[in-house]
């Protein structure tokens, strides 16, 4: 995916280390267009909430650029904050508050904050509005969490494992609600998961994370229509080009290979079984496969 | 500012409530029973001034244990008015224990008559629960961000002690300055002293804060 003047969120060569541990982010890019969302997929400690933290300037970059709206942004910048809704795994607030506190608190940060549009989605939510947070359920909070990011108008939501721990009728709610959000343009969403039927369903594009290091940014047409999972025995795999090999998993009785262009595969190696790729077995190959 | 201030209200309004009606409970306890017990009424006054500092101190802390430390900074807010706005919240809580004493002591004086031998002896309350909530906040602060989240509880009770002995050390230089038998007006220029100290370690500790919150990641 090139990065363009069009895109809501550009991410170049990324690099991000922190001293007292073995993890570094290594040269990341990426960019999420304009109306359109990008899920961050990778196991745990693949390096999404670090380049998260970096795009949002919680923790900051050793190297690399970051350009919001066309621009990198620093402390003062908040403008370009004004413009971001965050939603976080876990407790999001203070726990003692209630809904409506948190309201309040939203309308002194947030000049665009729309205490109509909060309500409304309390309502849709099913939200008690003056029970304390920590009487929620986890469902209930990401609800609120999700409530408040929109509330504020945002053109992009950077959702950190928003999903994660949700039952599935309460995250299929979201996901629908996320959709909603991208039908304006001007709007576009980062979502990053390790629930990759979340990203299977509702992702433009999907950007692949492992050990700190980028090893695949595609978008989901892409990956649906052309990359393929090819079941080879022992002997098929052993003759096949290894330039076709981008991962490869050695089971029981087969191998499963990924390969960029199931077509093409399809064309050259015609006794081989070729099935489409879900996000699930493409990143289960990418992290725990082999590569050539 | 203004959403900064309303978020470390209501951070600090749990334990503030709870303070807030123990103090009431305790400052009717005193005037019910505090006639000749001026003790009672100096425990009062520091206790209202410095807890409620103290409470406003401890609330912070409880933004750590959820990502709302991390949604502060992704608001469109600079890190340096996040900083400012708990320096102002803490002056704004001490203002409100400040108050509990002045209502208290006034309800006493009415009640009872003037509990002390000095004139100077309010002034110098004032002086001490004001002194103490500045140094306190003023070493909290920094340390609160710069050390880890593991050692809030240790850092509150540093400052608590830290705090009291800033004061009680600048108070007995003040006696060594002016030896016994100080003037009224020497008092009063010694309690001045110690809130000038108070303000300008509390106004220092500020920017001191900004920068070691610049460098803090979440």
């Amino acid at each position: 995916m090139d990065i363009q003047m069009d895109n809501i969120l550009e991410v170049r060569q990324l690099s991000k280390r922190y001293p007292k541990s073995e993890f570094a982010l290594n040269k990341v890019s990426f960019s999420l267009p304009y109306g359109s969302i990008l899920g961050l997929v990778g196991e745990n400690g693949a390096g999404k909430t670090t380049a998260i933290s970096c795009i949002l300037n919680t923790v900051q970059k050793d190297s690399g650029t970051i350009r919001l709206f066309g621009r990198e942004m620093s402390d003062g910048d908040t403008d370009i904050r004004e413009k971001i809704g965050v939603v976080y795994d876990g407790e999001n607030f203070p726990v003692d508050w209630t809904a409506s506190q948190l309201a309040k608190v939203m309308d002194g940060l947030y000049a665009k904050w729309d205490h109509a549009l909060f309500q409304m989605y309390l309502k849709d939510f099913r939200l008690p509005e003056h029970q304390k947070i920590k009487h929620y359920s986890k469902g209930m909070s990401m609800k609120l969490a999700i409530a408040a990011a929109l509330s504020r108008r945002p053109q992009l939501l950077v959702l950190d494992e928003a999903t994660g721990g949700l039952d599935p009728a309460t995250r299929d709610e979201i996901l629908d609600v996320f959709l909603g959000f991208v039908q304006d343009e001007s709007h576009s969403v980062l979502l990053s998961s390790h629930i990759t039927s979340d990203l299977e369903k509702i992702a433009d594009y999907i950007t692949f994370l492992r050990n700190g290091s980028l090893i695949m940014n595609v978008s989901k047409n892409d990956l649906v229509y052309r990359y393929a999972v090819m079941r080879c025995r022992e002997s098929q795999f052993l003759a096949l080009d290894p330039d076709d090999i981008l991962a490869f998993r050695k089971r029981d009785f087969q191998t499963d290979v990924l390969v960029a262009d199931g077509k093409a595969a399809a064309r050259k190696y015609k006794d081989i079984v070729i099935d489409h790729a879900s996000i699930d077995e493409i990143m289960l190959l990418l992290t725990k496969g082999g590569q050539t | 500012m203004k959403g900064l201030l309303k978020n470390n209200y209501y951070t600090v309004l749990p334990n503030a409530k709870i303070f807030s009606a123990a103090a009431v409970l305790s400052g009717i306890f005193v005037l019910a029973i505090g006639h000749g017990m001026s003790w009672l009424i100096i425990g009062y006054m520091l206790l209202v001034m410095i807890g409620f500092s103290f409470s406003s101190l401890a609330g912070i802390r409880k933004e750590n244990t959820t990502k709302w430390s991390r949604h502060k900074l992704c608001a469109p807010v600079r890190r340096s008015d996040i900083i400012k706005s708990l320096f102002l919240s803490q002056l704004l809580w001490l203002a409100a224990g400040a108050a509990f004493a002045g209502i208290d002591i006034a309800l006493a004086v009415m009640l009872h008559g003037y509990p002390f031998d000095r004139a100077t002896d309010v002034f110098m309350l004032y002086v001490a629960g004001i002194g103490i909530s500045l140094f306190m906040g003023a070493v909290f602060f920094p340390l609160f961000f710069l050390g880890g989240d593991e050692r809030n509880e240790i850092f509150l009770l540093f400052s608590l002690l830290g705090g009291t002995g800033i004061f009680m050390g600048l108070t007995a230089w003040m006696n060594h300055l002016f030896p016994a038998g100080m003037t009224p007006l020497q008092i009063i220029g010694s309690g001045m002293m110690i809130l000038v100290c108070g303000v300008l370690a509390f106004a220092a500790s500020c920017p001191l804060t900004v920068w070691i919150f610049r460098k803090k990641e979440y």
